[in-house]
């Protein structure tokens, strides 16, 4: 990893009471990028975030944010997105986002400008009058992210922002994150959904169990996990089971199995010659999914979907 | 920028959303009207105790006597109402003098029955001698008929009942007030700062209770130093406040300009002894610093709560609290240079209601410099400890809970 670091932590700990929830995370997000923290609920996600931003302090370790020691004195630079999503019922959009500009410094009037602009780009022009209460739950949501990157923020943190919105509304979610991060911002946001970490993280971290269990790209999660095949024999689908490794297992009409550590070409041969034929083979790369399982283990995902049903 | 005037500026944002959230509302207009429901059920309650004591229109004073006397009897009355303010709640009864017809004892005593009117007092026989029966309630206007009698015997005796002599009366202001004059203006300046900060530094109380419902705590504290918006809640507050102040200022100096100038000179001399522009200043600076130093604890306590329950139980303790602070500082006003004032100037709580006391009867300016930065350091240490508080409690940004040495050992 190289270049400067937008946000830096070490070591960061914090209890609730005698539960120590996040329990000596490290963190390091370069400038420029959109970086992912992932973990299943209760992982610790949103605590550290809390702790990055200085909501609350932590009871062991170190942080800086944009240079500063301590992010407060950076908050006119950061942007943020809180889980718990909140906003004046009373105020209009545009003054709500121009608030939230006013808190991290920037003048009323052109809080107001700006807001006018962002709203028409989000196709909320016409709610630009409207009062907050009248707006529904995804586009209240929309005029806060807006609020949180009115400043131009050289950061922006989001904490879960996908949460509660419908799939056109986490297209322009997705969309506002690249324009933030094309215009030069750092991402960093939190999620337990894979599939957006997937298509908009150029580095995670995947936190569980109050610790970091991995950091690096989406691929370097993804390489933890050995490849995958699968094949269907032409002839004799049970029989060619003997030919394959170990791990293979019945899907469908053929066999899924890990590629072998010296591809697959031998084996192929070896099927051929054994008279079972190709009628059909491919090769996954295993998706972050996958990977996340395996290094969150299957315990702690299985408590999230508990969590998630309940 | 420094991290001060980002500290301010910051204040000055939530001040600036508070303000406005509060007063560009419907209910704000209530508020600001509350006093005129005050005055008119007070009115109304007022009305109410009249009619139980009873109704003086009907009364009237009466004096048997014979025609002859009747234009010296009515010059005397008039020139003893000039005693009297006009208008005013002291002011006798209307005198009536009748001709004598039969027994004046038996006239006298059948006015009493009368259903004309009530009578209060009357008066029948000679001057010199004169008998008066008085009804009850009527015990004044028999000592005015006294009077009215020794009065108009002598203006018989000298043939007139104009004053003889010619009186040019000038009015004077006094340069540093009464005595009773200065224990007003400390008194004056007390109640009315009690006042003010009673009806309105409580409401200070559940301006948290906004932000935690609607979440919208979390967006401030990651923005602000919650200290800043701890102070930036109580300037909006205060702007409003001071708003509701102005408005009813505004509106009884007027008022007290159209009085009738005879009301007004009823009025004591309260003139406080620092002067009356400096005795204005400290007023509204003392009201700031009270506002400030009870709205601070109440804002900050307030915001540990997390129901509208537990809200409204805190309202009691609050009056209890600044019925206290009054009490002091009323004590600390009428016992000058006792323990108890000097106790009430360095409370902090009840300081600027004790020295805007010491305001109406000591002309020295340094206590006022001395106690206003005492009070402004209070206001700072209220803020910063209900800011941290409140990270502690409410967003839990609290420390581990430390392994006690027993634990520590097993």
């Amino acid at each position: 990893m190289t270049g400067e670091l937008a946000v830096s932590a070490q070591g960061l700990v914090k209890y609730f009471g005698d539960r120590r929830v996040v329990d000596g995370v490290d963190i390091k997000v370069p400038k420029g990028l959109v970086y992912g923290v992932l973990g299943p609920n209760g992982a610790g996600k949103t605590t550290t975030l809390r702790m990055l931003l200085g909501i609350i302090e932590p009871d062991e370790g170190e942080r800086s944010m944009l240079g500063y020691g301590h992010p407060r004195d950076a908050s006119d630079l950061v942007g943020y997105l809180p889980e718990e999503r909140g906003l004046y019922p009373n105020m209009k959009c545009r003054e709500a986002i121009a608030f939230m500009g006013a808190l991290r410094g920037l003048p009323w009037a052109t809080g107001r400008k700006r807001a006018d602009t962002l709203l028409d780009n989000a196709g909320l022009g016409h709610a630009k009058d409207e009062k907050i209460r009248k707006l529904s739950k995804g586009m209240a949501q929309l005029v806060q992210l807006l609020g949180s990157v009115v400043h131009e923020p050289q950061l922006l943190v989001l904490d879960e922002p996908f949460s509660g919105l419908d799939p056109v509304n986490q297209e322009k979610l997705e969309k506002l994150i690249r324009a933030e991060r094309d215009r030069g911002a750092t991402i960093l946001f939190s999620t337990h959904v894979m599939a957006h970490a997937e298509r908009l993280c150029d580095r995670l971290s995947i936190i569980a169990g109050g610790k970091v269990r991995f950091e690096g790209t989406v691929n370097d999660a993804r390489a933890t996990l050995p490849m995958k095949a699968h094949y269907t024999p032409h002839h004799n689908v049970e029989g060619a089971h003997v030919l394959l490794p170990a791990d293979a297992v019945r899907e469908g009409d053929g066999w899924r199995f890990t590629l072998p550590a010296n591809g697959i070409e031998a084996l192929l041969v070896k099927l051929i010659d054994g008279g079972y034929g190709v009628s059909g083979l491919s090769i996954e790369r295993p998706g972050l999914h996958d990977a996340f399982v395996k290094i969150v283990g299957a315990d702690a995902l299985k408590d999230q979907d508990e969590e998630e049903a309940a | 920028m420094s991290k001060f005037s980002r500290m301010l500026r910051q204040a000055l944002t939530v001040a600036r959303r508070d303000f406005t959230a509060t007063v560009f509302t419907p209910t704000f207009l209530l508020f600001l009207l509350a006093p005129v429901l005050m005055i008119g059920f007070g009115a109304v309650g007022g009305i109410g105790a009249q009619s139980i004591v009873g109704d003086d229109s009907q009364m009237k004073m009466v004096v048997i006597a014979p025609p002859s006397q009747a234009p010296t009897l009515i010059e005397t009355d008039r020139q003893l109402r000039k005693l009297f303010p006009r208008k005013s709640e002291i002011m006798p009864p209307p005198l009536t003098v009748e001709a004598p017809q039969g027994d004046p004892a038996a006239q006298a005593r059948a006015y009493f029955d009368s259903d004309k009117f009530d009578a209060a007092a009357v008066l029948y026989g000679p001057l010199d001698k004169p008998e008066i029966l008085y009804a009850r309630r009527g015990w004044t206007e028999a000592q005015f008929l006294t009077q009215l009698a020794e009065q108009s015997l002598r203006a018989q005796k000298l043939g007139n009942a104009e004053p003889l002599a010619t009186v040019t009366q000038t009015a004077v202001k006094r340069g540093q007030g009464s005595p009773t004059g200065r224990g007003q203006a400390a008194s004056i300046g007390v109640f009315a700062i009690f006042f003010l900060t009673l009806f309105l530094s409580g409401q200070a109380v559940g301006t948290m209770a906004e932000e935690r419902s609607n979440k919208v705590i979390e967006i401030l504290a990651a923005a602000v130093p919650l200290e800043s918006v701890f102070f930036g809640k109580l300037i909006g507050m205060f702007g409003a406040a001071m708003l509701f102040v102005l408005f009813w200022a505004t509106v009884l100096i007027n008022a007290t300009r159209l009085l009738p100038p005879e009301i007004a000179a009823g009025f004591p001399s309260v003139v406080a002894v620092i002067g009356a522009p400096t005795y204005a200043l400290l007023f509204i600076t003392y009201f700031t610093m009270s506002y400030m130093l009870l709205g601070a604890m109440f804002l900050s306590i307030g915001a540990l709560t997390s129901t509208q329950r537990e809200l409204q139980m805190l309202s009691l303790p609050i009056t209890i609290f600044q019925m206290m602070m009054f009490g002091l500082a009323l004590g600390a006003a009428t016992r000058p240079g006792s323990w108890v004032e000097i106790a009430a100037q360095v409370f902090p709580f009840s300081s600027p209601f004790a020295m805007i006391g010491l305001a109406g009867s000591s002309p020295v300016i340094w206590p006022h410099l001395l106690a206003l930065a005492w009070q402004a350091l209070w206001v700072a240490i209220i803020i910063t400890v209900g800011a941290r508080v409140f990270r502690r409690g409410v967003l839990k940004s609290g420390s581990p809970k430390r392994k006690t040495k027993i634990e520590a050992t097993i």
